[in-house]
């Protein structure tokens, strides 16, 4: 949102490299969450590695970000449509960060996993790990376009990340059903699945973020099914 | 936080006001809610000022001014030939930008009010005033021991309590700002400001004010005013977080000019 125009020209300054920041953020983290989904949907454990060193630079960025922020604060003391900004990228970058440690977890589950997991269980974290991927990038476009509209839309379709979740605890069921000795894939397994929800979960906050910034007011409403954010 | 609106103590109805020939209020309309604070922000020049001098009628002072439209306190003409302005200045004390004590002592600045309107006129009695009054104003413990001092000799915090406290001591029902703290130190301001959290629970309170963090801390209602128009009024939450107009949002953003 480059809604700049301010009389100081240092302070458009400073919230345009807010903007440009949050940006960075959430393309990096998209394509971390991309290169964690491709890593367990082709079990592929040299990747790992790269997936879990370059989390740190989101890190980094959240952590540049709340420094910009805090200086924002004291020296401004944004108003209005200022504060709200303000306010929304700090939670947008804590929820940013959240889903990259998530796809950083999920990762991490590929190099015990065996490399001859039943195609239907594969199947059906493929379809949950894509969907969520969209969200993200749904999300980040909603931001980019400042779409309220679009924010509201992904909000509800947090519903479907639920069921498609369900379905992929059910394949794991079968998975450990199969045979009992798959116990310890099948809870590395559950973690990945949760995990993929719950990055979900943090997509939805962002929509909401997201919907407070352009609206000044909260997403009204019952909040889509499933479990609250407890991390 | 909604409007409270069953609770008018002012209310300006299409007021204009001229210097001259120069119209720097264009049609006011704007209610001040009994027993709270009310801020009034905008650009320098944009009436403020103008605007509370309208209220206690401190403009008739002013030879070229002309007031037209209404004003009622409690439901009574503020512009009524028959109103008795001193009687009505008594109701609505004014506390200025600058610190104004009288060349006098602490006690005597106090005093000054009552007297003339024939109050307190037993020693006891006005010892009474003068102790209320600054207790009020929170200056009291400051200056208990040097009541004959004089109040030029305070510092400038000090002055402006001493100020309150004038206003005070006379039991107005309005007290109206115009800028109080601009000429204050953060710590005499923050004084000023639990002041005024205070009086609100006794006075109505109108304040002009360049600070919009000031006017989020300290009133419950802002106005906007722009080029002597009344632009946008409502809560002080809803203006500061989500104002409705696109002007109210550039000014109190830093958006303008
Ligand atoms: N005594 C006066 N004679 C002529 N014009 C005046 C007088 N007082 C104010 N004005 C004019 O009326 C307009 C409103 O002035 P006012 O003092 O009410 O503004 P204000 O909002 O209080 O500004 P500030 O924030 O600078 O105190 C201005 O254009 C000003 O020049
Ligand atoms: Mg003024």
């Amino acid at each position: 949102m480059s809604d700049t125009g301010h009389t100081v020209k240092s302070y458009a300054e400073e919230m345009q490299s807010l903007n440009d920041d949050l940006i960075k953020m959430g393309s990096l983290t998209e394509s971390q969450l991309a290169d964690a989904m491709e890593a367990v949907i082709k079990l592929d454990k040299e990747s790992v590695d790269k997936i879990v060193q370059n989390d740190s630079k989101i890190n980094a960025l959240r952590a540049a970000i709340d420094n910009q922020i805090t200086t924002v604060l004291v020296k401004r003391a944004p108003m209005a449509v200022d504060l709200r900004i303000t306010i929304s990228t700090m939670k947008i970058s804590h929820d940013l960060e959240r889903i990259g440690d998530l796809a950083k977890s999920v990762a991490k589950k590929v190099t015990p996993l065996p490399i001859d997991l039943p195609d239907e269980l594969v199947n059906s974290l493929r379809r949950l790990g894509d969907l969520v991927q969209k969200q993200l990038k749904d999300v980040l476009d909603a931001y980019l376009n400042n779409s309220k509209d679009k924010a509201i839309e992904i909000w509800r379709k947090d519903e479907q990340v639920d069921d498609l979740t369900n379905l992929a605890m059910n394949e794991v069921a079968n998975y450990l059903q199969k045979d009992k000795k798959n116990l310890e894939m099948a809870t590395h397994l559950l973690f990945v699945t949760k995990n993929i929800e719950r990055a979900g979960d943090h997509i939805t906050n962002i929509a909401e973020s997201l919907y407070y910034l352009i609206e000044g007011e909260y997403l009204e409403g019952a909040r889509p099914k499933g479990k609250p954010i407890d991390s | 936080m909604e409007l409270k609106n069953s609770n008018i103590k002012i209310k300006s109805k299409n007021l204009n006001v001229y210097y001259g020939n120069k119209q720097a209020l264009h049609n006011i309309n704007l209610e001040i809610n009994n027993k709270e604070v009310t801020a009034l922000i905008g650009p320098s020049g944009c009436g403020k000022s103008t605007f509370i001098r309208c209220i206690n009628r401190m403009n008739d002072t002013i030879d070229i001014c002309r007031v037209d439209g209404s004003i009622e306190i409690d439901g009574k003409e503020v512009n009524d030939k028959n109103v008795d302005v001193v009687t009505l200045r008594e109701k609505i004390g004014m506390v200025f930008q600058k610190p104004n004590p009288f060349p006098k002592s602490i006690y005597d600045n106090i005093a000054y009010g009552p007297t003339i309107h024939g109050i307190g006129e037993k020693k006891d009695e006005m010892d009474k005033i003068v102790e209320t009054s600054l207790k009020k104003a929170a200056l009291w413990d400051e200056v208990k021991d040097r009541l004959n001092e004089p109040g030029t000799g305070l510092s400038g915090g000090q002055q402006q309590r001493l100020c309150i406290a004038r206003a005070l001591s006379v039991n107005p029902e309005v007290i109206l700002m115009d800028e109080p703290c601009s000429a204050l130190d953060p710590i005499a301001t923050a004084k000023i400001e639990e002041l005024i959290d205070d009086l609100k629970k006794s006075y109505t309170i109108v304040i002009v004010t360049h600070s919009m963090a000031q006017a989020v801390r300290v009133s419950q209602k802002t106005g906007f005013f722009h080029l002597g128009k009344i632009i946008e009024v409502d809560t002080t939450e809803k203006i500061f977080k989500n104002p409705a107009n696109k002007m109210t949002q550039d000014y109190i953003t830093g958006r303008f000019g």
